[in-house]
């Protein structure tokens, strides 16, 4: 079992049993579901952008793995304040740093779901 | 199904009161002896793919060392060896399922062969308002090829439903649905989710009273259990060869010959052919219309040894143990994780090859991250059958498939990674 506490480790789970950010947004700029298309893991997540281009608000509702649910979580946290640029450049690194974890490559797509998915509402939001 | 195909088993793979020994079996497979990322393997994927036997490769190395020619061409000695080849370990396979090697076209997979049905038979035949049947159990490669056909000729697609509570399918609706006089009804032999066995004779029978023909995805029987495809009632039987213990390409098609004839090609080119002008071509009879190309000889030479083999373990052996397997399966899982919905039937006879169940405490992904810390390999996800999942109401399964090599020590090991896992989010 050597290893395992470390991708599950409390906070980790903490953050899947009892996810920040869990619900809708009144009136959201933009809201976008996410999914792992072969694993099941699903998010609808909501934006508040300011006129500046800073994201105000961010809520989400989703079913998954905990490393995906986690990481929504961890990433919506980080959020509130950011320009939509900002957001742009995040990468991976930056939610493994999140999840306090190197996630296995099996698991890079869950573990990604939030950011990529907070990223591509961003797109969609500015192609509007 | 009590047609009995094995032959005489062969006591090295078995104990002294004829029951197959997976633990002998086990020599077979060299890769159940190593240990990936430094752990013993718990092999419980053999669903997805099957574990290949030492003799299959072996087979292939003998094949493409001795005998390695373009088959059906060339005047040469080797090439007629090659030809041979390639043609005896058609007629092995076509033995394996009791048909006529003539009746059995070699392709490249079972999804291939589900295609070539729709796409064929399906531009054919299909007509605007015509029926096609099938389950919202159906595996992808059984359901979206009958999207596409249905609705490039306009014909409509309907389904047997499945309980969303237990997922079983229900048969029983197919009488009312027959009324609607479906040319067509595509469904898997086994559910590659459920498990469960369909009862291919009645549905058969209840097709063939209104003109349908029915088409078989037999991916999850042909390893599992005993098929003869001439005693299932089926008019296209599609099969895998890596989920018998053959390599990844190859899988097959088995339709009777005037079926066959009447299908046009939808691959064509070399070695399909009769005669070419430059602006048209014959093509020519039987299978080889529908093998364009250079046949994948080496594929088929791994599936005969393969066949081979399965027969020397012996096909009512091997579902004979994999009952047993999936008895205790179906047993102990509860006691071990209480809120873990099984999918499908509860009697393990009903069954062949594996068991699926989702649990709202561990989600599948992590529990099959959890097991591995153990060796132990399971899937995780939809198994390519995303609308039985939605119906079911379930994010995503975690699926169990036993093999004639899983032993005790597997499911130990299972249900010791199942335990890790409540640990874990019990906290």
């Amino acid at each position: 079992m050597g290893g395992m506490d470390d991708l599950y480790r409390e906070q980790i789970l903490e953050h899947h049993r009892r996810p920040h950010n869990q619900g809708t947004l009144a009136a959201p700029s933009i809201s976008l579901e996410g999914r792992n298309p072969n694993c099941g893991d699903v998010i609808n997540l909501q934006l508040q952008v300011s006129d500046a281009g800073v994201i105000t608000d961010v809520a989400f509702l989703g079913k998954g793995c905990a490393i995906s649910q986690a990481g929504t979580s961890l990433i919506t946290d980080e959020l509130r304040g950011k320009s939509l640029d900002e957001v742009l450049s995040l990468g991976s690194p930056f939610v493994m740093e999140l999840l306090g974890v190197e996630v296995g490559p099996a698991r890079v797509h869950c573990a990604l779901l939030g950011l990529e998915t907070t990223q591509k509402a961003i797109a969609s939001l500015r192609s509007k | 199904m009590t047609v009995r195909l094995a032959e005489t088993p062969v006591t090295t793979w078995h104990n002294a009161d004829g029951t197959l020994d997976p633990v002998k079996v086990r020599a077979a497979y060299p890769i159940l002896a190593t240990r990936p990322g430094g752990r013993p393997l718990h092999y419980l994927d053999s669903a997805a793919t099957a574990q290949r036997p030492q003799r299959v490769v072996d087979a292939v190395t003998k094949y493409l060392f001795t005998a390695n020619a373009n088959p059906h061409r060339g005047a040469y000695t080797l090439a007629q060896m090659a030809t041979d080849g390639y043609e005896g370990a058609r007629a092995r396979i076509a033995q394996f399922f009791n048909v006529p090697a003539t009746e059995l076209v070699m392709l490249g997979s079972a999804t291939e062969a589900l295609n070539l049905v729709a796409r064929s038979w399906g531009k054919a035949n299909l007509r605007r308002g015509d029926v096609v049947l099938v389950t919202e159990a159906e595996h992808h490669a059984n359901l979206i090829p009958w999207q596409q056909i249905t609705r490039e000729m306009d014909a409509d697609l309907e389904f047997i439903p499945v309980d969303d509570v237990t997922g079983e399918i229900l048969w029983d609706r197919l009488d009312s649905l027959i009324k609607l006089k479906p040319k067509m009804i595509a469904v898997g032999h086994v559910s590659n989710v459920l498990g469960s066995i369909a009862p291919l004779a009645e549905i058969a029978k209840a097709a063939h009273q209104v003109g349908a023909l029915l088409c078989v995805d037999g991916c999850q029987a042909v390893a599992n259990m005993p098929v003869s495809i001439p005693h299932t009632g089926a008019d296209f039987y599609a099969f895998s060869a890596h989920k018998m213990g053959g390599l990844y390409a190859g899988g097959g098609l088995w339709a009777r010959a005037e079926l066959l004839a009447e299908m046009a090609p939808i691959e064509t080119g070399g070695d399909m052919i009769h005669s070419v002008r430059l602006r048209d071509a014959e093509f020519t009879t039987g299978t080889q219309r529908f093998e364009a190309g250079t046949p994948d000889a080496s594929g088929a030479i791994a599936l005969a040894a393969a066949c081979d083999l399965l027969d020397e373990f012996g096909r009512e052996q091997i579902h004979a143990h994999e009952t047993r397997m999936i008895e205790r399966i179906l047993r102990e899982l509860p006691e071990v994780l209480p809120d873990a919905r099984i999918l499908g039937p509860r009697d393990a006879r009903q069954r062949a090859g594996l068991v699926a169940f989702a649990s709202e405490l561990i989600h599948a992904h992590d529990l099959a991250e959890i097991l591995d810390r153990r060796g132990v390999a399971i899937r995780a996800g939809f198994h390519c059958a995303q609308p039985l999942h939605e119906q079911l109401e379930v994010g995503s399964s975690a699926r169990v498939s036993v093999a004639p090599y899983t032993t005790h020590e597997d499911l130990d090991a299972l249900f010791a990674g199942l335990r890790d896992a409540r640990t874990v989010f019990e906290g």
